[in-house]
């Protein structure tokens, strides 16, 4: 009796099962999977870094270059980087078929050639977030080439030579 | 246990593709991945098909599903389940926790990710013959499903290295 | 607070026994008491019908040059919590237990004294939180800890060796890693052994560390469990929310309310499923598990993930719902509602389930008022208990809906609370569609200012889940969650006294234990092979 129950269900449902992947996946196209990061729009700001709660987005300076690299092995999907990203360079995709036999394979990077400051030499930002900056409030060259520890130096000593021009 | 010093696992591979038996091992997961393979047993993914079946003990396993980001308390655990498992031993790493140790990988009682365990399993003497990881907060069950195909060799990988300088402008 | 009188009978009986009000905020009234005296103050909040939800520990060293130990109590018939706070002495830490009289305070004591180093006197003391080979005298809630310290490993003979049994123990091992060592005589249970807490992964210091600010904890408390994700994040969030008194649009309130029930309908299917298997009905567990997989579905429509929704900010959600997706929730819920009334007609037809449900796994009334049980099983037990209405929250006051309400306290009525809350879900989810409110869904603009303090519950498909914030700078100074298995756990051990072996799995199974959520930390199926285990959720 009860068996037939169930049984009853059963015929009158029929197969729900989806045969993937001869078949299309049950996503929803609201679906958030790995993050693709444009390196063309990219400016190496570092927002996303900031955000993401895991730490598979890092952003790390070596010599002349600074990488940014996405670990999908680390990632959970919030798709917060692509919210705070300024340079609109992260789209969220449908991807979820990331398998892979090596953890490399799962590393994605971005290389960013940083500029250096024309005083002391040390790396303040990338050439790519310069450019942008550049390009939408144009500033002098002596400015924006300077990090900003030898900018507050010039100041100072600029406002000491005033000042002391001022005293005599 | 006898160890075989060189396992041949495309003969093993051959064997069992059409009866995949897997065992899945929790190392501290939030659920959600655990959850998420339980589901691909269930009428809508029904991965039966593939002739994948849990079974309860790592000695009867071809493969091991392994989620979660190898807490301390369970560390030595895991260690013996492994070791339980007869060569060639095959692992799916599931999920965020199981490959890099996901939201809480450097905290003081996880371990942070399966490559550390490797390390570990080494020095205990435990050779791991071959790992495929699925990314993933929790995998999908499609994601498990094409993890496992990729294990088998009836997928190609998608995923590859990515290393791209920015533009010039 | 329904009314003042409630408040002053409380603080006058409180003043009695030497506990004097710090603080009234909201709905919470926190109290300043000597560890002499707690014990006291917290037999006079049992006796007003106070549940204790939970206690914390907190390093205020840096604020007052104490440790302080706060018992959270709330009084259910009054909507009010009432938070005893105990201040101990650094170079002298310890305090009096209040176990003897609220047995509940069992498990959040033993977790004070493992991971802030705070003794307790008048009881017996053992690590419950910690794994066994942390070295004694580090403890990680301590703010000098910092929290990716990897302390060395200090090895100790395995518990196994030394269990003392009559009949050998049986170990029902889970899906999750934890183990329960069931002792028997013949085929009857006499006592149960549990030894969990493998699932430690150290969240609530990780949120106190640099790594995490504020808007970055609500990922973080989602993952605390995959089943109930989304109850630690609205609870994370509306208790920062509670302390920073922002107010959050009545949208946001809507939206989290009804995926907190989507999430319930999901969970209790799971459940009845995992429940159908256990009594060996797998046609029962694949209907269940078919069944649900459109509330999957639906669930990763409305949010992005099929679990870990990842939906929760401070001050409101991130995505809304437009008309298509209100559609595809009413359509889902009337499929739903359909196919769920044949599949529970078929699954207690058969003979089986009933007979083997009924009558095993009985928790009496009073046990479950001294152990503080929350969620069905307390429902299943005639404690008419629901957060929901004794303290509603987000949309929660505009919806009517019944609180099923079992006094058999076995099996068969705890399955039987869970269905009729399906039932009352989709009716929640219904009304709130309907009455949902326009406007924006985040208030982008606040500030969360330091050294507040705040509780928040709401009821978790497995019963009330609390979260307590103290707020710091940037991120919290202290973040304590109270996981509604974390409370029920400990009433297995009446449930499975003299209960046949055989009924021990659905026993276990019954309360709907999540390990991940009580252990923010590990669940492990492994056995050395020496010893004969029954495995809880075989195949599964």
């Amino acid at each position: 009796m009860s068996v037939a129950k169930i049984l009853e269900i059963a015929l009158r449902t029929g197969r729900v099962t989806r045969r993937y992947p001869y078949e299309p996946p049950l996503l929803t196209p609201e679906f958030r999977g790995a993050v693709k990061i444009d390196p063309s729009k990219c400016w190496g700001c570092g927002a996303c870094v900031k955000v993401c709660p895991p730490n598979a987005l890092t952003l790390k300076p070596a010599g002349k270059e600074a990488t940014l690299e996405y670990f999908v092995g680390r990632c959970v999907f919030c798709g917060m980087c692509a919210e705070v990203c300024p340079a609109k360079a992260i789209e969220v995709t449908k991807e979820f078929e990331l398998s892979a036999t090596s953890l490399e394979d799962l590393k994605s990077r971005v290389i960013h050639r940083l500029a250096r400051c024309s005083i002391c030499g040390a790396p303040i930002w990338t050439e790519a977030e310069l450019r942008t900056v550049v390009k939408s409030s144009p500033i002098a060259e002596e400015y924006y080439l300077v990090c900003p520890k030898c900018r507050k130096e010039r100041f100072a000593k600029a406002a000491m030579l005033r000042l002391g021009a001022g005293s005599e | 246990m006898l160890e075989v010093s060189s396992v041949n696992i495309a003969k093993a591979l051959r064997a069992i593709k059409k009866s995949v038996w897997v065992y899945h091992l929790n190392s501290g997961s939030c659920n959600a991945c655990d959850i998420e393979v339980l589901d691909a047993l269930t009428p809508y993914f029904d991965v039966e098909r593939f002739g994948i079946k849990l079974v309860g003990s790592p000695r009867h396993a071809d493969v091991i599903l392994f989620t979660g980001p190898v807490t301390r308390e369970s560390l030595p655990k895991v260690v013996k389940t492994i070791k339980a498992m007869p060569r060639p031993r095959l692992i799916l790493v599931l999920g965020s926790c199981g490959i890099g140790g996901g939201i809480w990988w450097d905290t003081y009682s996880t371990l942070g990710g399966f490559k550390k365990l490797e390390e570990i399993l080494r020095e205990n003497g435990v050779e791991v013959d071959r790992v495929v990881y699925v990314p993933g907060c929790p995998v999908r069950p499609e994601a498990i499903i094409y993890g496992m195909l990729l294990l088998l060799g009836l997928v190609e990988q998608k995923s590859k290295r990515v290393e791209v300088v920015a533009s010039e402008g | 607070m329904k009314s003042d009188s409630s408040l002053s009978t409380i603080v006058k009986a409180l003043e009695e026994v030497g506990a004097f009000v710090e603080e009234v905020r909201d709905s919470e009234v926190y109290f300043r008491v000597t560890r002499e005296n707690v014990r006291a103050a917290a037999r006079a909040l049992y006796s007003l019908g106070a549940y204790l939800k939970t206690c914390a520990g907190v390093d205020e060293r840096e604020l007052s040059g104490l440790f302080a130990v706060y018992y959270i109590f709330g009084l259910d018939d009054h909507g009010v919590d009432a938070v005893l706070r105990v201040l101990v002495p650094q170079d002298d830490p310890w305090t009096v237990s209040v176990v003897p009289d609220v047995p509940a305070a069992d498990w959040c004591e033993l977790e004070v004294r493992d991971l802030l180093g705070i003794d307790f006197r008048g009881r017996l003391t053992k690590r419950l939180v910690l794994p066994e080979d942390w070295p004694e005298g580090v403890y990680p809630l301590r703010k000098e800890f910092k929290y990716d310290e990897k302390p060395p490993r200090v090895l100790r003979e395995e518990l196994s060796e030394e269990v003392g049994i009559p009949v050998g123990p049986y170990h029902p091992a889970l899906h999750e890693p934890e183990y329960f060592e069931l002792y028997v005589e013949g085929e009857r249970v006499v006592d149960v052994a549990y030894r969990g807490f493998h699932v430690h992964r150290g969240i609530e210091k990780l949120a106190e560390s640099q790594r995490f600010t504020y808007k970055q904890v609500p990922f973080l408390a989602e993952r605390i469990c995959g089943i109930c994700g989304f109850v630690h994040s609205s609870c994370y969030v509306m208790a920062v929310e509670k302390a920073a008194g922002i107010v959050v649009p009545e949208r946001a309130e809507f939206i989290r309310s009804i995926v907190l029930e989507v999430e319930r309908l999901h969970s209790h299917l799971l459940w009845l499923g995992v429940a159908a298997h256990l009594l060996g009905y797998d046609a029962g567990f694949m209907h269940a598990w078919r069944i649900r997989e459109q509330v999957m579905v639906l669930a990763e429509y409305l949010t992005g993930s099929r679990k870990t929704y990842g939906i929760n900010l401070i001050g409101g959600v991130r995505k809304d719902i437009n008309t298509e997706k209100i559609d595809k929730v009413l359509k889902t819920i009337t499929d739903l509602r359909k196919e769920f009334t044949e599949l529970v007609k078929a699954m207690l037809a058969v003979p089986q389930i009933k007979s083997r449900a009924s009558g095993t796994g009985v928790l009496t009334k009073a046990e479950a008022r001294a152990l503080s049980v929350v969620g069905p099983v307390a429902r299943a037990s005639g404690l008419y208990r629901d957060v929901r209405k004794d303290y509603p929250y987000l949309a929660y006051k505009r919806v009517s809906f019944k609180v099923p309400l079992y006094t058999e306290g076995d099996n068969l009525a705890r399955l039987l609370v869970r269905v009729d809350e399906v039932f009352e879900s989709i009716e929640i989810i219904k009304q709130l569609i309907d009455m949902l409110p326009g406007g924006s869904v985040v208030v982008e603009e606040y500030d969360i200012p330091s050294g507040r303090r705040a509780v928040a519950a709401i009821e978790a498909p497995r019963g009330e889940d609390v979260h307590f914030i103290i707020t710091g700078v940037g991120r919290p100074y202290r973040w304590r969650v109270r996981a509604p298995t974390y409370q029920n756990i400990p009433a297995l051990r009446a449930m499975l006294r003299g209960t046949p072996l055989a009924d021990a799995p659905l026993t276990i199974a019954s309360i709907d234990p999540c390990f991940s959520c009580t252990d923010r930390v590990t669940v492990l199926d492994v056995r050395s092979g020496r010893k004969s285990f029954i495995r809880l959720k075989q195949g599964v």
